[in-house]
């Protein structure tokens, strides 16, 4: 039982002696604690204080809300995802990641399990407009991402989260393709040839994340999801470029620096 | 004069420094890398050599063992000249490597401290999770080797709490109450192992000792892995030394990462830090910029994951998991009294984050309680407790320790060493009964 040890080798310890030494300073007129671990004063105290076994450990405590799935990363296989539901402590609520703050999803459609957030944006696709003021998904994802580059675990909160990995994930690439363009002229048509290559959707090999999303029922939905996925890359690169390169066209560091982080441990070929 | 009038000498030997001095003093004499360079050019010499070379072997062989450097000047003589070797004698607070202590304890007593074992009591400090066979190992080395009259290896967090306590007393004039006096959670973060230590009235409660895998040589790691990931150009032979200055001088501790990002994007000028130095090898001068790794390095402490993949736990979070396994009385005694120690806590803000982090879980177990029972829990007082000389507390805490005339009588003896062997260093009194 890890109680206090009580000190029954029977020291005859005194404690609130005044030190007497010199050179202490302004220490000398202290009260210095005692230097031994003071014994309780009876022995038998100490056998009385045994931590009550019944007292409710409030660490065991069920969770405040229903455990959501989580997602990991394993450092093996290059995107295994793992949909465990969080269990044990109640804490694994604790801020880790940034997460979206689009959490109503009344009204939205969904594809797949992934809500089809509105976009700023004049390129054409499935997305709804949004408000030219307020920050959508993709500033979310931009203003997020060197903070998430880091983590290796992701709790999702909400499907907008889902959104959020794939977005993250995506600048990643974007920026890894970028890191040998010197000028902003060059950096443009590598986004441009990234954004030609196919846009698998789940259920495709290349599919990043294969078990965040849900298959699709139908042709149609994946066809949706995937003109969805295609204009919102295409307007995360847009504004991408805005941010890693400077207004001379130079390439800034302090975001191509990122190319090398790996998003969840994921290798990107 | 006999040793008890002198004052004792106080050596704390960490996994990165070592600070000596003599008690009584509120500042350790000398803070040096616990490093020795020895000269091993001697060691395995093959069998056709000329004769010339046999003498001068043989002139050498005798002094050879005398020819090692400790601390800075192992380092310089390291770095001028190819005949030494460098070797760290502790790792993660343990000591591995008993001849190479031996050496370094060697040239502290008479070299650094120039004082005569034989004359002063002597008190080494202890990782808290150290095994009792280093204890004995020590206390053999400075009873045969060293022949010292008296010998008392504390464990450093109880001597980090006997600091934070004192120092705290000297600026205030209030009679904190018995209990308080020495019970706390020490958070140690040094360059080797950190460990979280609840001390309840000085004895530490073994079993809730937690330990961080992450300490201040990790920081400096990841600090450098991203300056190089930004391409910054830091010659390679000085890269850890030069990712350890910036570490000591412009890391500061941050409330939220994305905010930071951002006011990093606004002012430049105001958070972007250069370094200028000269490059060793050619004499060029360089300059590198600074600017996430500010306060992306100490957040380690908070996000473990940002570096290691391994470990996900959180500092505040193992904090908390401490004091909720040590007994159920001594919780709200922990919780006042947090105290860091360790030169790793010096971060500026350091303090603060820890106290949010705690106060906020703790808060949150108080309104989970208060929900599902119905009733209304007293808010706990969560404290952590922050002082200058945070980073020798430990020396400190042992300077003020062997001051007392106390001290002396509960060192381990040279006539007990006598009497009954190594083995009497085995036991701490802090833990006492458990081995």
């Amino acid at each position: 039982m890890p109680g206090l040890r009580g000190g029954g080798g029977g020291e005859d310890v005194r404690g609130g002696f005044k030190p007497s030494s010199v050179g202490l300073g302004a220490l000398c007129i202290l009260r210095i604690p005692p230097f031994l671990p003071i014994p309780p004063p009876d022995a038998s105290r100490a056998a009385t204080r045994v931590p009550l076994l019944r007292s409710v450990s409030l660490a065991s405590l069920p969770p405040l809300r229903p455990p959501a799935p989580r997602l990991t990363a394993s450092a093996a296989e290059a995107s295994r995802v793992a949909a465990v539901s969080a269990a044990g402590s109640p804490f694994l609520f604790a801020k880790m990641v940034y997460h979206s703050s689009f959490v109503d999803d009344n009204g939205i459609t969904k594809a797949c399990g992934c809500p089809l957030l509105p976009l700023k944006t004049h390129i054409k696709g499935p997305a709804p407009a949004f408000d030219q003021d307020k920050a959508d998904i993709v500033d979310e994802a931009i203003t997020f991402f060197r903070a998430n580059v880091f983590f290796k675990n992701f709790h999702v909160k909400s499907p907008a989260d889902k959104l959020l990995i794939y977005l993250t994930s995506y600048i990643n690439i974007a920026l890894k393709r970028l890191e040998g363009c010197r000028t902003l002229a060059v950096g443009t048509k590598a986004i441009i040839n990234l954004g030609l290559e196919k846009v698998p959707v789940p259920g495709e090999p290349g599919f990043p994340f294969p078990g965040l999303f849900t298959l699709p029922q139908s042709q149609e939905e994946a066809e949706l999801l995937r003109n969805y996925l295609k204009q919102i890359r295409e307007e995360t690169s847009g504004r991408l470029l805005n941010c890693a390169y400077r207004a001379n066209g130079t390439p800034n560091k302090w975001w191509l620096a990122f190319a090398k982080r790996k998003f969840m441990n994921i290798v990107i070929l | 004069m006999e040793p008890a009038a002198r004052p004792a000498v106080v050596i704390d030997n960490g996994t990165g420094y070592s600070k000596l001095g003599f008690s009584g003093n509120s500042e350790p004499s000398f803070t040096i890398p616990t490093v020795v360079a020895v000269n091993e050019s001697f060691l395995d010499q093959s069998e056709t050599c000329s004769s010339a070379n046999w003498i001068a072997q043989y002139n050498a062989g005798v002094m050879a063992d005398l020819d090692f450097f400790i601390g800075d000047e192992a380092l310089s003589h390291f770095r001028s000249s190819g005949l030494y070797s460098l070797k760290k004698p502790i790792h993660h607070g343990q000591v591995d490597d008993w001849d190479t202590m031996e050496r370094y304890w060697q040239q502290c007593i008479f070299n650094y401290l120039r004082c005569n074992p034989e004359e002063h009591y002597f008190l080494l400090t202890d990782s808290p999770v150290s095994t009792p066979e280093s204890r004995e190992c020590t206390g053999e080395i400075m009873f045969e080797t060293f022949n010292v009259p008296g010998l008392y290896i504390s464990v450093q967090s109880v001597l980090s709490l006997s600091a934070g306590y004192a120092f705290l007393k000297s600026l205030s004039d209030e009679n904190s109450d018995s209990m308080s006096d020495m019970t706390g959670v020490v958070v140690d973060i040094g360059d080797g192992a950190p460990h979280v230590v609840p001390v309840v009235n000085g004895y530490v409660i073994g079993s809730s000792i937690k330990s961080f895998p992450f300490s201040g040589s990790d920081v400096t790691q990841f600090v450098l892995q991203l300056l190089q990931e930004r391409g910054e150009l830091i010659p390679p032979e000085d890269s850890l030394d030069i990712a350890r200055k910036v570490k000591e001088m412009y890391c500061y501790t941050s409330s939220d990462i994305v905010k930071e990002f951002k006011k990093h994007d606004k002012n430049p000028d105001k958070y972007v830090k250069q370094w200028s130095s000269i490059k060793p090898k050619t004499g060029v001068p360089y300059t590198i910029d600074i600017g996430y790794e500010r306060f992306l390095g100490p957040e380690i402490f908070f996000h473990p994951e940002i570096y290691s993949a391994d470990f996900s736990t959180p500092l505040p979070e193992l904090i908390d998991s401490c004091v909720q396994s040590a007994p159920i009385d001594t919780r709200r005694a922990l919780y006042k009294n947090i105290v860091l120690s360790g030169g790793t806590t010096m971060f500026k803000d350091f303090h603060k984050r820890l106290q949010n982090d705690i106060k906020k879980i703790v808060d949150d177990r108080v309104a989970a309680t208060n929900a599902r029972h119905h009733v209304e829990v007293k808010p706990v007082e969560v404290n952590v407790v922050t002082h200058p000389i945070q980073s020798y507390a430990v020396w400190f805490g042992g300077s003020v320790a062997a001051s007392n005339p106390e001290f002396y009588e509960s060192c381990h003896t040279k006539e007990e060493y006598e009497e009954h062997g190594a083995s009497i260093c085995r036991t701490s009194t802090v833990f006492k009964g458990m081995y």
